[in-house]
């Protein structure tokens, strides 16, 4: 047994691998020198440039957040280089085929053929290789049904009315020190904008990929479904491996109009470390939507990367009768820690949220469930709902929950409820009885324990964080 | 740092009786203590405005208080009247086995070894506590001897007058094969703050019954708590029940420092008013195999607010254990406030721990049915808060002290209707 496990411990990371392309890549540091840099490069509209660097001012005046069950060396954001573009991109691929062979490489080692997935799973991909987006299919596809779908730095001179009204409207500037710096540095992302009732033709989705060695990662995602429309979105990512820690800080701010609806997806599978916690992906992420009348926001996350996260997706319900939902499995291994869950705001009348996560902890992990269900004085009739549940595998790992329950209304009601325990050994008899080897049982066992959270997934990512799962578990059974 | 800190601790500073030791380590961490903002998670939903504005002054001036009647109890009493124990109020005639002593009539020898157990069971991060540490006139000890069962209940009693600042502190030993039953009460006049903790060693085997009521309301601050220690098989039982007042704040603490001890704590809390009430719980799970069960329900109207923490924490090595908490709450008015957080942090694997909280208003259902049997509408309201509560109260195992409170909890939802 401990031989199968010493031998499953050891498998290196499948992701793992850095792709050769020359790239132009800044200097590490952060001044306002360097936002003018990049604002330059983006070829961006004064204001753009001005909302970078008052952001940059406000960072410079905050403190990094402590109050998270997780501890890492400081970032050293001096250290850090700020931009990193593939060469190749200067002058614009209109095609697949005028784009770096290396490039495509990478996404094929990925099990990402851009070209198979145009084809058979009818995604729109927005691919971005370190900070530029590289390619964007199935532009004209979506543009027949009006949608919009594009890198945010072309939105900003195509759609500047679009994206000045929404942009850090629900991630304020100073919202807190990662989203803050991500404002002032962000290079690139997404920008979906769904017109007054449409619903979007096909499932949308982005891969993340950080290949520039220290180069921090500052995506900026901003998804508008205006009233009536509908659209759902997929975020994947996979990093390869590398020894010093890279600082991921993005920020996604999600608008549903009235009688919109928003269905974000994510599979996280950044680098997590060595056995020793060495080398991981910091994930500090700021992710929130906001609510309008009767509208929906639904957040799906499987969390199995990174060395340390920090992210906590979450939910304004602001207009009346709107709909929060988070669904998540955080898997944490090795030395990871994970610090995760969601804020639920509930403002309008009759808003309701449900909060269902699994979190597993293997290894020498930390895994925290971290919440917060507040019940402003104008929730009249919402209604909480809110399932916490931890797995712990192997006897040095922790689980942990905090919730904050905050009700100022009467008529609101909020149920919360977490467990803890392990695969317990009958589980494991009866499996086994059946002549399934332990591996076997505990995989079985836990995408039972997860199933609530992977019937929320999109097919696609469903089959795909089932085998994450199932990966990311090997050795942890003893 | 606030003015009332800074004050506390020049008032704390050269003293020389045998607490001096201690006085020096609690003034030490004081000094690295920052004073608790809304960003400080321990304070994070509880202002200490009514500490800072509070017109408390400690006092010398002798007053005749006593403690309040139960019928039935008969107690052996021990009065804290602004923060001095009042030896005129203990009785001569303690049964055999147990000691009750202020650490200042010790032996040096004795005081010797009080002093490596004061303040080890009340954790440091506790603000309050250090201020107790350094302020607090004298520790009063109490302590059974092995095997010895005292069927007697002891009642602590805090008491102060109008205006009054007092600070007390007890430290209990239960030794091996022992039982006690433990009362602990505080009750203070307007503008007056108090701060009261009680440490509790339990040795293998020892039983403990224990009471903390936080029943004074109106303009005043009283800030304590009850810390326990558990040793091997030892067991308690412990039951709370308060109302706020301007700021009424307890921190309980259980340390599982024994195989197979087991914890149970009943706490309820009514609120009206304006009144503010904070109950912080935690359990350290260190060994193995214990057991907690935390049953905590509140009911919150007019204008009040509560805070609940309910943490439980099992160590690496606390295998086996079985932890669960449940705090529920009724929210009667829409400018009240609630504010729950049950926290697991759990570093062992073999562990079944469960949390749950809900906050709702009556059932509007059974509401309903009250109202078409005849029950007038606020009848109805005070018969299924009383329900809500009753439960809890049935649970005490002292019959005397559940028909004490009884009453005094079905005037509370009275008044909570007519407001």
């Amino acid at each position: 047994m401990t031989e199968q496990i010493d031998k499953a411990l050891a498998r290196e990371y499948e992701a793992g691998f850095v792709s050769d392309v020359e790239s132009e890549t800044f200097e590490p540091g952060l001044n306002e020198d360097v936002i003018r840099r990049i604002s330059v490069m983006k070829g961006e509209p004064e204001w753009m440039l001005e909302w970078r660097l008052s952001a940059f001012r406000e960072w410079l005046e905050m403190e990094e957040p402590e109050w998270a069950l997780v501890d890492y060396p400081k970032v050293d954001f001096q250290a850090i280089s700020y931009y990193s573009a593939p060469k190749s991109m200067k002058d614009k691929p209109k095609s697949l085929d005028e784009v770096d062979p290396e490039l495509l490489r990478t996404y094929e080692k990925l099990g990402i053929p851009l070209i198979e997935q145009q084809m058979l799973a009818g995604i729109a991909v927005d691919a971005v290789f370190d900070s530029v987006s590289v390619v964007t299919t199935f532009r004209e596809k979506l543009e027949e049904a009006g949608v919009i779908f594009c890198p945010i730095s072309e939105a900003v001179h195509k759609y500047p009315d679009l994206v000045k009204k929404y942009l850090g409207s629900v991630v304020p500037k100073k919202d807190n020190y990662y989203a803050a710096l991500n404002c002032a540095v962000f290079t690139d992302g997404s920008f979906v904008y769904i017109p007054k009732g449409t619903r979007c033709p096909m499932e949308l989705s982005t891969y993340f990929r950080i290949n520039e060695q220290n180069t921090g990662q500052f995506e900026r995602t901003l998804i508008v479904a205006d009233e009536g429309s509908h659209v759902s979105y997929l975020e994947g990512c996979t990093a390869p491996q590398r020894d010093e820690n890279q600082l991921h800080a993005a920020v996604v701010e999600l608008v549903a109009m009235d009688n919109a609806e928003i269905k974000y997806s994510t599979v996280q599978n950044w680098y997590p470390g060595d056995e020793n916690g060495k080398g991981g992906i910091y994930n500090f992420v700021t992710k929130r939507g906001i609510c309008h009348t009767s509208a929906k926001i639904s957040w799906t996350q499987v969390e199995t990367g990174s060395s340390v996260t920090w992210k906590y997706p979450s939910c304004v319900l602001k207009g009346d009768n709107s709909v929060g939902e988070f669904y998540s499995v955080a898997l944490t291994r090795g030395r990871q820690q994970a610090d995760t869950g969601t804020k639920m705001i509930h403002l309008g009348k009759n808003t309701k949220s449900t909060i269902i996560t699994k979190g597993i902890s293997a290894g020498r992990s930390n895994n925290s469930y971290r919440g917060l269900v507040r019940m402003n004085p104008g929730a009249q009739g919402a209604r909480n709902f809110t399932q916490c549940d931890s797995l712990l595998i192997g006897d040095q790992c922790g689980a942990h929950t905090f919730p904050y329950v905050e009700s100022r209304n009467p008529s609101a009601i909020i149920e919360h409820e977490a467990t803890t325990s392990k695969v317990s050994d009958e589980q494991m008899y009866l499996c086994r009885q059946r002549g399934l080897d332990p591996e076997k049982a505990v995989s079985m066992i836990v995408n039972g324990f997860c199933k609530e959270v992977f019937k929320e997934l999109p097919m696609e990512f469903a089959v795909e964080a089932g085998k994450l799962l199932e990966i990311s578990l090997e050795g942890s059974v003893g | 740092m606030s003015v009332w800190l800074e004050n506390a601790i020049a008032r704390g500073q050269g003293a020389d009786d045998w607490l001096a030791p201690k006085r020096t380590q609690a003034l030490e961490l004081l000094a690295k203590t920052a004073w608790p903002t809304r960003k400080t998670e321990a304070w994070r939903y509880t202002p200490l405005r009514s500490v800072e504005r509070s017109p408390a002054k400690a006092s010398t001036v002798a007053a005749n208080l006593l403690p309040t009647s139960v019928a039935d109890l008969s107690a052996i009493e021990l009065v804290f009247v602004n923060g001095r124990f009042d030896t005129t109020q203990l009785t001569d005639d303690l049964p055999e086995g147990l000691s009750i002593t202020l650490g200042k009539n010790l032996s040096s020898g004795q005081q010797g070894e009080a002093l490596a157990n004061i303040s080890t069971i009340k954790p440091e991060r506790h603000l309050f506590g250090l201020i107790n540490d350094v302020l607090s006139q004298d520790v009063l000890l109490v302590s059974v001897a092995e095997g010895v069962h005292i069927t007697q209940p002891i009642r602590i009693s805090s008491l102060s007058s109008q205006g009054v600042e007092s600070h007390t502190r007890v430290f209990v030993n239960l030794a091996p094969n022992s039982r006690l039953t433990v009362i602990e009460d505080t009750h203070a006049q307007g503008d007056s703050l108090t701060t009261a903790f009680v440490e509790y060693q339990i040795a293998s085997n020892a039983y403990l019954e224990h009471y903390r009521f936080a029943l004074q309301t109106g303009n005043n601050v009283s800030i304590g708590g009850s810390h326990f220690n558990l040793l091997d098989h030892a067991k308690m039982h412990s039951t709370l029940v308060g109302f706020g007042s301007d700021l009424t704040r307890i921190d309980t603490d259980i340390i599982h420092a024994g195989k197979f001890a087991d914890a149970k704590l009943n706490a309820m809390y009514l609120l009206d008013g304006k009144e503010l009430f904070d109950l912080h719980a935690t359990v350290e799970h260190a060994m193995p195999n214990g057991t907690t069960e935390e049953n905590v329900r509140g009911i919150v109207a007019d204008r009040s607010r509560s805070v609940f923490n309910g943490r439980i924490h099992i160590h690496p090595d606390a295998q086996k254990t079985l932890a669960e908490l449940n705090n529920r709450n009724l929210l009667l008015s829409d400018r009240a406030e609630i504010n729950t957080k049950p926290e697991l942090e759990i570093y062992a694997d073999d562990v079944k721990c469960a949390h749950g909280a809900t906050v709702a208003q009556i059932d509007k259902q059974a509401l309903y049915y009250l109202q078409t049997r005849g029950v007038s509408r606020a009848r109805a309201q005070v018969m299924l808060n009383f329900g809500f509560i009753n439960e809890l109260i049935d649970l005490m195992p002292n019959a005397a002290l559940a028909e004490w409170v009884r009453p005094m909890i079905r005037e509370r939802f009275l008044q909570m209707e007519v407001n």
